[in-house]
This record gives C-alpha cells, sequence and structure tokens, in this order.
C-alpha cells in the first residue's frame, strides 16, 4: 500500500495540539489519547455528534475542549443527528449562506456500547443513504462511563461489573469492521493512539474522500480494564504486537492490514498487564481460556498470510 | 446522630472507608447509612463519602451538611475549593486529616473552628496512598468509643473480600493498627441530635430570579474553554523532564500525551503543562532515554518553590 498522505514519518505529525485541556477524562484515558491525535490534524472545521458515552462529559456547559461546534444525541441516534447536520450544512451552501469554505466535517464520536450495540441500526441506514460524515468510536470494551459493565465490544473471558465469575464475560468481540464494510461505505479503518503513524495516515485519508467513512480505535481503558494509567499506551502497543488489534483498512472494496506484527508477541504479553484478566493467571493458569484466546488471534492472522 | 464524612480521590478507598464505618455501626445494633457521591469526575478527582448512625431509625436523607467528623485522606484537597471539605465544620466538629503539616498549621491556615488531629503520611500505611483511607477508617472507628475492635475487624472482613488475601490482610493491619493507636487520644467525636423540623435552619439559599433564556445560558463561542479547568489538581505523582538527557523526539511524548498537556517549543523540547497535567505519567513511561522521572506532587512543589 503506498502512503500520499503529508505524514511520512513520526515528525510529520503534528506539534500543535488543538484539543484543549482540562477535560474530566480519567488519567491516561486511550480514548482522549486517540481522539487529540485526530482532532490534531482534522481541525476545527468539524462539527462533533456525540452518541451518549464517557465524552458525552468533554462539553459539559460551559466547558468544552473543541474549538468548534459539538452536538449531543442520544446513545442511539448519533448517526441520525449527523444527517441534520450534514442536511442544514449543504442547505446553508446551495442557498450561499455559507462560502464552500467554510463548510465543516460531520464527525459521530461514540463508545462501543452505541457502535456495537444499541447505535448499530442507526449507523447502518447512515451508511445505506450514504451519509458524508466520519464516525468515530472509541472502543474500550465495555460500557466504561456507567461502571464498565459488558457490551458487544467485550472480548472473551473479560471481567467486568457484569461478568465477575472465574470465566469472565462468556460471549466474543463482535467484528465490527466487517459488519461496517460488508455496507460497502467508502473507507473502513482500526486505528490506536499508541500507532500515531498509522492513525494520522488513516485520519488524512479519510478526510480527503467523502461519504461515509468509518473508524474503530482501540481504547485502552485504565479504569475499566483495571491497571495503571501509565501502561495506557504501552498496553496499545502490546494489543498490536501480539495481533489482539489488526490494523487495517477497507478501501475500494478491499481489506488492507496496513501493519502486520513480524514476529507476533504471545497474546499473554498483552492479558497479564490488565487486572480485567487476572482471574486467567491466578490463583491457578486458565490454560484452557489461554490457549483459546492465542488459537482465535492465530487463525485470524493465518487466514491474512495465507489468502 | 452520628455524622461522618470522608473526603479524598477518586480509587483512595475513600468509599470503601465509609462502607467499613457503616458496616462495623451496623454490627453494633447502629441504624446505619453509608453512601458514596462523585459527579462526572473520575480517578483523581474529589470524591466524598458519608456515614450516618443512630440508635434510632434515621429519617435525614442525602449529602451531610453539618458533620461530626470530617476525614480527609489526602489533604492536597485542602485547599481545592470544589472539595468543599469544611463545609458545615463547627466547633464540635473533629477535622481527621493525612497530613504530615501539625494540626496547628490548618488550624491556622484555614481558620478551622472544629479540632484538627493530622496523621502523618509516612507511617499511614507505610506511606502509601492506598492505605490512608484505611488508616482513617481505623481511627474513626476508636475515636467514635462506641464502636468494638472485633466489629471493625468483622466489618474489614466482609468489605475487603473482593481483594486478594494479601491485599486484604494489608489493608485489614492497617486499620486495626490505628485503631489501637488512638487508644491513647483523649480525643472523641461527639455524636449530635438528629435535625428537628422546629430547630431546623435552611441552608444559605441564593435567590436567582426568572431571567430570559440567553441570560441564564448565554451561548458561549469560544473554543476550547475546557483550559479554564485545572485539572493538574487531580495530579498525586507529577512528571518532571530532565533536559540534558532530553532526545527532543517529541513526536513521542508529546503525541502520547492523552492529554494533549505537553508542548513543543521553539528548539523541539517539550514542556509539561503542570496546570492540566493528570499525573497518568504515560511520558514517563514512553520516554526512550527515561529523560522522565515522577516525584510525589506535594515533594515536587515543595522543591519548586510553590509551596511555603
Amino acid at each position: 500500500m503506498t502512503n500520499t498522505t503529508a505524514f511520512k514519518s513520526k515528525r510529520d505529525l503534528p506539534q500543535k495540539h488543538i484539543l484543549g485541556t482540562g477535560t474530566p477524562m480519567c488519567p491516561g484515558c486511550g480514548g482522549l489519547a486517540a481522539l487529540h491525535e485526530i482532532y490534531d490534524i482534522m481541525g476545527d472545521k468539524t462539527v462533533f455528534v456525540n452518541a451518549a458515552g464517557c465524552m458525552t462529559l468533554l462539553s459539559v456547559y460551559p466547558f468544552t475542549p473543541f474549538r468548534g461546534a459539538w452536538l449531543y444525541t442520544a446513545m442511539a441516534s448519533a448517526p441520525a443527528g449527523a444527517q441534520g447536520v450534514r442536511d442544514a450544512l449543504d442547505i446553508l451552501k446551495a442557498k450561499r449562506t455559507i462560502k464552500p469554505d467554510d463548510d465543516l466535517e460531520v464527525i459521530v464520536l461514540t463508545g462501543d456500547g452505541s457502535a456495537y450495540g444499541m447505535g448499530i441500526s442507526a449507523t447502518s441506514g447512515a451508511i445505506d443513504r450514504d451519509l458524508n460524515f466520519i464516525y468515530l468510536c472509541y472502543d474500550n470494551e465495555g460500557y466504561g462511563n456507567t461502571g464498565h459493565q459488558y457490551s458487544a465490544a467485550t472480548p472473551h473471558g473479560v471481567k467486568t461489573a457484569t461478568s465477575k465469575g472465574s470465566r469472565g464475560y462468556p460471549g466474543y468481540k463482535k467484528d465490527l469492521f466487517s459488519i461496517w464494510a460488508a455496507h460497502k461505505p467508502t473507507y473502513v479503518a482500526t486505528i490506536i493512539a499508541a500507532e500515531p503513524l498509522d492513525l494520522a495516515q488513516k485520519i488524512a485519508k479519510a478526510s480527503s474522500l467523502n461519504g461515509p467513512r468509518l473508524l474503530l480505535a482501540l481504547a485502552p481503558c485504565p479504569t475499566g480494564w483495571s491497571f495503571d494509567p501509565s501502561l495506557s499506551i504501552e498496553i496499545g502497543k502490546k494489543a498490536v504486537q501480539t495481533g489482539v488489534w489488526p490494523l487495517k483498512e477497507y478501501v475500494d472494496g478491499e481489506v488492507v492490514h496496513t501493519k502486520i506484527p513480524k514476529n507476533r508477541l504471545p497474546v499473554e504479553e498483552y492479558l497479564k498487564l490488565q487486572g480485567r484478566y487476572d482471574h486467567l493467571f491466578h490463583p491457578q493458569r486458565d490454560k484452557k481460556t489461554l490457549q483459546e484466546i492465542q488459537d482465535r488471534i492465530d487463525a485470524y492472522w493465518h487466514k491474512v498470510e495465507y489468502n | 446522630m452520628y455524622r461522618i464524612r470522608f473526603h479524598g480521590r477518586g480509587g483512595q478507598g475513600v468509599k470503601t472507608a465509609s462502607r467499613i464505618l457503616g458496616r462495623a455501626f451496623f454490627k453494633e445494633g447502629y441504624d446505619v447509612q453509608d453512601a458514596p457521591r462523585y459527579g462526572a469526575e473520575r480517578r483523581g478527582a474529589p470524591i466524598f463519602a458519608y456515614v450516618r448512625a443512630s440508635r434510632t431509625p434515621i429519617h435525614e436523607r442525602g449529602i451531610i451538611q453539618r458533620p461530626d467528623c470530617i476525614v480527609v485522606v489526602d489533604d492536597t484537597l485542602m485547599p481545592v475549593p470544589a472539595a468543599a471539605i469544611l463545609q458545615g465544620c463547627e466547633q464540635k466538629t473533629l477535622v481527621l486529616i493525612i497530613s504530615d503539616l501539625p494540626a496547628e498549621k490548618w488550624t491556622h491556615r484555614l481558620q478551622i473552628q472544629g479540632k484538627v488531629l493530622c496523621l502523618p503520611k509516612s507511617v499511614a500505611g507505610k506511606g502509601s496512598p492506598l492505605l490512608w483511607g484505611m488508616a482513617c477508617v481505623g481511627a474513626v472507628t476508636r475515636l467514635l468509643g462506641v464502636l468494638s475492635r472485633e466489629a471493625l475487624t468483622d466489618a474489614l472482613r466482609q468489605e475487603l473480600v473482593t481483594l486478594d488475601s494479601a491485599a486484604a490482610e494489608q489493608s485489614s493491619s492497617t486499620a486495626l493498627q490505628y485503631f489501637d493507636k488512638m487508644a491513647a487520644t483523649q480525643i472523641v467525636i461527639q455524636e449530635s441530635s438528629p435535625a428537628a423540623a422546629t430547630t431546623y435552619t435552611s441552608p444559605r439559599w441564593l435567590d436567582m430570579p426568572m431571567e430570559i433564556g440567553p441570560q441564564t445560558a448565554p451561548a458561549i463561542y469560544a473554543g476550547a474553554t475546557s483550559e479554564k479547568l485545572a485539572t493538574g489538581l487531580w495530579r498525586t505523582q507529577r512528571p518532571i523532564i530532565d533536559y540534558t538527557v532530553c532526545n527532543r523526539c517529541w513526536w513521542l511524548c508529546s503525541t502520547f500525551c492523552p492529554e494533549g498537556a505537553i508542548h513543543v517549543d521553539s528548539e523541539g523540547f517539550p514542556q509539561i503543562d503542570y496546570t492540566h497535567c493528570k499525573g497518568c505519567l504515560v511520558c514517563l513511561v514512553q520516554c526512550p532515554t527515561h529523560a522522565i522521572q515522577a516525584l510525589p506532587e506535594q515533594e515536587a512543589s515543595r522543591l519548586s518553590g510553590e509551596e511555603k
């Protein structure tokens, strides 16, 4: 894959950070890290349409970290809110009330509770209508804002406020990337704050396109995943190096992996840093579950490498 | 009725401390309310929890306005107005603070009307902030004078059941150690009578006359107003950059800082915005040359001359 964006090396990353500080997000928030890296590139000519979630708290009157507009919607209906904003801007442009240069990019901002679960219908509809918008999900694999109950994004075996037993969450993380890609939108990508160059290239690419563009950011969550906030980025890097979080994009009908980990680390290197997996290691090793998690990752990458 | 209010930061065991105290009261046959309060703020932000206990049914509800005892698990919160620590403090109120400063200094600085008792940080829970809440609950249980060591032991066992055994043991022994330690003091937390409708004085309400919409909730067009919020107050550890070791690879620390609180100066050196840095220490872990070190916030502010 050739990179045609302005971001060739890490030195090209933005030096100026324009998302306001002073937010109520937890120290070490992986979602905020991704958002500020994205905002540095997208800039203030943006309208954020926020579904209920942790990041609802970013803009609590009279405070906001954004330099542009922000709209709050109910948890299931952010893409519908985005449609309204997009239509209004298009009407203003058609009436020449605003100049083409004053147009804004409409960005939906949601957590995984909304994106994987109750908001998925509105998202699907918006893609069907070929809505010209960006959809950004910060995925911390649970309902983080309310005490970290499991969501449709929670991985197998994880301990959450609603899966406290010795085996953790019995379900499996939904493959939202593939669900989105199956709609054949303009662009879909997975990103993570711990890989800022890959993130910057994908954001630049998404910005240059029109139509539905959907971004899925894994957001390590110190509070919900139970790790020291200082490890937030380290855990993100491990998610990529162990193959837990494949960095990929869907564009022109094809899925391309943008960073294939050469010597994939054993998944335990990622799991053991997080309290939510503690029960797989103590008091005894849960060999069966650990092997199952590893096997699923191996199977995924086997498909990628031999396809 | 006893009214005890615990103040601390999210993650310091304030909620657990109030639950343990509530449970100990319950074991002794009291009617009990215990409840934590926190808003949208997160780990590191000020929170409080409160306990009411009475031999007769409790009809009071809501936040404790006039506490008999105020427990401050983290003294860096003392000067933070948003924490409202001294709210409702009266002459008979005992203010128990985990602090290395002498009690007189706090009394003088903040003109505290009640009695002040300080437990030094270094001793409380061997200096680990996670155990300060435990030291406090042990001390308070003894200072009440009506709760037995057995009730506290039982309450600790029940409330700490979710911790692994080593952590539970360390927490329990810290609490019990402070229970025993307080036997030497003469201070007793005084019970006060339940609020009665006849003697109740209403809070000092502010009259807010009806105004038109744009006045009561004016539209704000300025961007990034969140910068008015000094989230640096959440910080317990301060990252400090040693510029003699710094490689100027700003694209690491400055990009990774979740807050966007590391700026890059004209020479390419990263500069930490301490007004907003929450002290997550991602920068410290990510710095390849180990140019960033962490100091406890109070020590750092003493060294940099911010505190007199």
